[in-house]
């Protein structure tokens, strides 16, 4: 018989395909008894409140979209700080995150002890929903306003402002574009991207901001359509865009954009003097949690000063005044936001993704 | 009972088990709500549309590209087939969505070629862009499918029309593409369900420019958070795309019936010489083979050297700090070996499964049998992120929730459809006599079965196999959902990267795994031993 694979490496291939099946069938069992032992000394967590003294490690998993690399030097940090508690994490955009919490509420009860993600309004959600915990023992004492939830279910851990980005070799720092306003000017015809508010959670809420905005609203964004900007996926290929030159100018999360930078791209952001509208990143306990105490413990973490250095040294700005801000980025204080009121623009985001969408065409 | 209905009841088990289950917990979440009128009103019917001719003409299109390189490659005398092979096939090793970004290299707005020459040759973004690269993605397995049923074509039926005096391009015409009909029309369904559901492509080229397609619809209510319910949502529009993988898959089955001839495989296949036309030939088959391979891994090449976009090229700035991160990242090495761990197990389990169920629709007459071949394919048909919904709910029953046994069964579930459709054909072709001869000499049933049209299709059934391991190796759509912190997989960690904005870390980790798919497949692929 003719091969398209030859029959010795056939034969060759199939063996460790068999054998890898093996080892998976043998290896397997193993990790399930791992998972159920860690199941176990969850379940005894209940009572558990007293584990660091008695010596033992309580696993609390967390459900976050911050990328890998910052979530592992935090949750390092936390571990030699807290030796009696173990971080799990599960990883992915805050969609996948939402899907996956979704199944596991269609088919028993939220796994996760922590939910560590997105904006605000996600979490407003999650709390009408019943899923959150009233957070007991996390100190909101030292934060600035911007971050604390007035009942208690959730608290900010960065500030995080979408903010006017622009490649530096194709564009002079003097000509660069200052306020959002600056944005609308005819030179900048196709020379815009900024991330879809139809599938950014972000950039629908910053949609949302503009809109009921009273120097911006409705005119400034149909205006914008104008210059025909390119409608990127999200912030991640937009601040791409932007370093690569293809669009020098963008609309974008400010931190992408101060790592872009670090790593020797020519891009420059600014505060636009208007304002910039911002997410906080919240973090809260689901109320399915049998960690309560351990999740809040990571919470308090993220807030201390400890954490939020962490998240200074990681190009974010902070929830505390007290631990400086990233290089080259001014001061907390000096940076202007826009802080609307939360409920009208929550409920006027479809009203706004719409407009959006009508003026970009 | 007697063996053969036997194993009937036991693959029915299996494909309830594995297939139907998980299926009919996307189809019960959908039931839970009325979402048609939400979706028409945020513009279902265009992704509808969109979906279905792009998911069209990509599949034509891989077709007819995958049958020319088949027929190059295997049936003509032109030059260094061997190595143009694994060049050709090289789109396979690399995710979609990679292939995307390296392709937007090349010809984004202001990028690449298009600032090279200074004015726009083309621009990507839209509809062309996204079945250009559908169609970039699926023909290597249009090749490998058409390659298994050029195999099982006897020569002596394209020697007889020789010797009458037809010259080659008549042959092929008259000859040896009706006998491929079968073939081309596995591969065809096979690709066209696939691309329905590809999401990585019309999600990077598709949606800049307003192009929205079903699968990216799903990510648009998944992401957002402006429907009340995206589980139900995503699962209605799942539905929608049940519906079109199914009317799919009954067209080919209606087709098939008119297609199906049953023919002996005898002696060695017939190279064609291609005569004064060889250079020529080899020549723009190297150049085109070279621009569509090497052209996006010079890409990748470009973007996983620089440490950040935007940096100027020189050898100042150049860095294989992209390439060291990748390496020291302990999860890019756990998800290395669960993915290949994964992929060998699938592998194995559908080349297995796919071969029997191949057996059983083609070898015997039973009603359940198109039922059969239907529930094997339509999971094709669904985004993996569909696939990784119902088997999440079912795994979470199953007790296998965050162990790597709910990602071994989400991909046999998304992926035996390969090993099907790569084994149909030559079982197709292959006359009863040989089973009947097997019967007179005494064999039972199942045992003649397996024993001789079985062991023919072995062959193909490796292929498929194949094809399982390196779609699985870099699959990320199914898996994200199901992973947990020491099952993470390959395909996650470059998404994750890319997600994070990282596009250069990115770029290194999936060039690297390109290489290493790309040596693998030098080791296991041989040219068919021809005479020419």
């Amino acid at each position: 018989m003719r091969h398209f694979f030859s029959r010795r490496t056939t034969l060759a291939v199939t063996a460790v395909g068999a054998s890898a099946a093996l080892l998976v069938a043998c290896s397997e069992p193993a990790e399930d008894t791992a998972t159920t032992a860690a199941e176990t000394t969850a379940a005894e967590n209940g009572t558990a409140s007293t584990a660091a003294a008695t010596g033992e490690t309580t696993t609390i998993t967390v459900y976050t979209s911050e990328p890998e690399e910052k979530v592992d030097e935090i949750n390092a940090a936390f571990e030699a700080a807290n030796p009696d508690i173990k971080v799990e994490v599960y990883r992915a955009g805050t969609g996948d995150l939402n899907a996956r919490i979704a199944a596991e509420k269609e088919s028993g009860s939220i796994e996760a002890d922590v939910l560590w993600a997105a904006d605000s309004a996600t979490f407003e959600t999650y709390k009408a929903a019943g899923d959150l915990a009233e957070l007991q023992d996390v100190d909101t004492a030292g934060l600035i306003e911007e971050a604390v939830d007035a009942d208690n279910h959730y608290v900010g851990t960065r500030i995080i402002p979408t903010v006017i980005a622009y490649n530096t070799d194709i564009i002079d720092e003097a000509d660069a574009p200052q306020s959002w306003a600056d944005l609308v000017d005819p030179k900048y015809a196709g020379q815009l991207v900024m991330p879809d508010p139809a599938v950014s959670g972000a950039a629908a809420f910053n949609a949302s901001v503009w809109k009921n905005d009273e120097q911006l609203g409705e005119d400034w964004i149909n205006t914008l359509g104008e210059n025909q900007p390119m409608i990127a996926q999200s912030n991640g290929p937009t601040s791409q865009e932007i370093a690569g030159g293809g669009h020098p100018v963008g609309v974008v999360v400010d931190y992408l954009i101060r790592d872009l930078a670090d790593a020797g791209s020519p891009v420059a952001a600014v505060y636009p003097t208007e304002g910039a509208p911002y997410i906080t990143e919240p973090a809260g306990v689901f109320e399915a949690s049998d960690n309560k105490e351990a999740a809040e413990r990571y919470i308090n973490f993220l807030l201390s000063e400890e954490g939020q250095q962490i998240a200074v040294e990681q190009a974010y700005l902070p929830v505390r005044e007290d631990v400086g801000t990233p290089e080259g980025t001014p001061p907390l204080h000096e940076i202007a936001l826009m802080t609307p009121d939360l409920q009208v623009v929550t409920d006027d985001k479809d009203a706004a993704v719409e407009l959006f969408q009508n003026a970009m065409q | 009972m007697p063996a053969l209905p036997l194993m009937r009841v036991g693959v029915w088990l299996i494909v309830l088990g594995l297939f139907v289950t998980p299926l009919a917990l996307v189809v019960a979440l959908a039931a839970g709500g009325n979402q048609i009128p939400v979706l028409l009103d945020q513009g279902l019917g265009t992704a509808v549309w969109n979906s279905t001719y792009t998911t069209l003409l990509s599949a034509l299109g891989a077709t007819v590209v995958g049958t020319a390189i088949a027929l190059l490659l295997d049936r003509t005398n032109a030059r260094g087939t061997t190595v143009l092979r694994l060049f050709l096939l090289s789109p396979l090793l690399i995710p979609p969505f990679i292939g995307a970004i390296a392709w937007l290299q090349l010809f984004g707005p202001n990028q690449g070629l298009n600032r090279f020459f200074g004015t726009e040759i083309w621009n990507i973004y839209g509809a062309d862009g996204v079945t250009f690269l559908l169609v970039l993605h699926s023909y290597p397995i249009v090749y490998v499918i058409v390659a298994a049923g050029l195999r099982s074509i006897p020569s002596d039926l394209e020697q007889a029309a020789r010797i009458s005096g037809a010259g080659t391009s008549t042959v092929l015409r008259t000859v040896t593409l009706p006998l491929l009909r079968p073939a081309l029309l596995s591969a065809f369904t096979l690709t066209a369900v696939a691309n329905l559901a590809d999401f990585g492509i019309p999600a990077l080229l598709g949606s800049p420019a307003r192009f929205e397609t079903l699968a990216t619809m799903i990510y648009r209510f998944m992401e957002s958070g402006t429907v009340a319910n995206p589980l139900q949502t995503v699962s209605t529009i799942g539905v929608v795309l049940l519906f079109l993988g199914i009317a799919s898959v009954t067209a080919d089955h209606l087709v098939s019936r008119w297609a199906g001839s049953k023919l002996q495989d005898t002696g060695q296949a017939l190279r064609f010489d291609l005569g004064a036309a060889r250079w020529p030939v080899t020549i723009v088959a190297w150049v085109l083979g070279l621009a569509v391979t090497l052209g996006p891994i010079m890409g990748l090449a470009y973007r996983a050297l620089l440490p950040a976009p935007g940096v100027p090229f020189t050898m100042d700035t150049i860095t294989l700090d992209n390439f060291r991160r990748s390496i020291a990242n302990p999860r890019v090495v756990e998800g290395f070996s669960n993915s290949v761990t994964l992929a060998l197990s699938a592998a194995v389990i559908c080349g297995v499964l796919g071969w029997i169920i191949g057996l059983l629709v083609t070898r015997t007459r039973f009603l359940g049998n198109t039922a059969l071949t239907l529930t094997v394919l339509l999971p094709t048909a669904l985004p993996g992120l569909i696939i990784g919904v119902g088997w999440l709910i079912l795994g979470r029953y199953t007790g296998t929730y965050n162990t790597m046994w709910v990602i071994l069964g989400a991909y046999v579930c998304a992926f035996t459809a390969l090993v099907l459709q790569a084994v149909r054909a030559p079982l197709q072709g292959t006359p009863l006599a040989v089973e009947e001869a097997a019967r007179i000499s005494g064999a039972g049933r199942l045992w003649a079965l397996l024993s001789t049209t079985g062991a023919m299709a072995i062959p193909a059934a490796f292929s498929g196999a194949v094809l399982v391991a390196v779609t699985a190796v870099r699959e990320l759509t199914v898996s994200i959902l199901l992973i947990a912190p020491g099952t993470t997989t390959l395909g996650v960690q470059v998404f994750n990267l890319q997600q994070a904005g990282n596009y250069n870390q990115a770029s290194a980790l999936s060039l690297m795994f390109a290489v290493v798919g790309i040596v693998a497949l030098a080791l296991t692929v041989r040219s068919p031993k021809v005479r020419s």
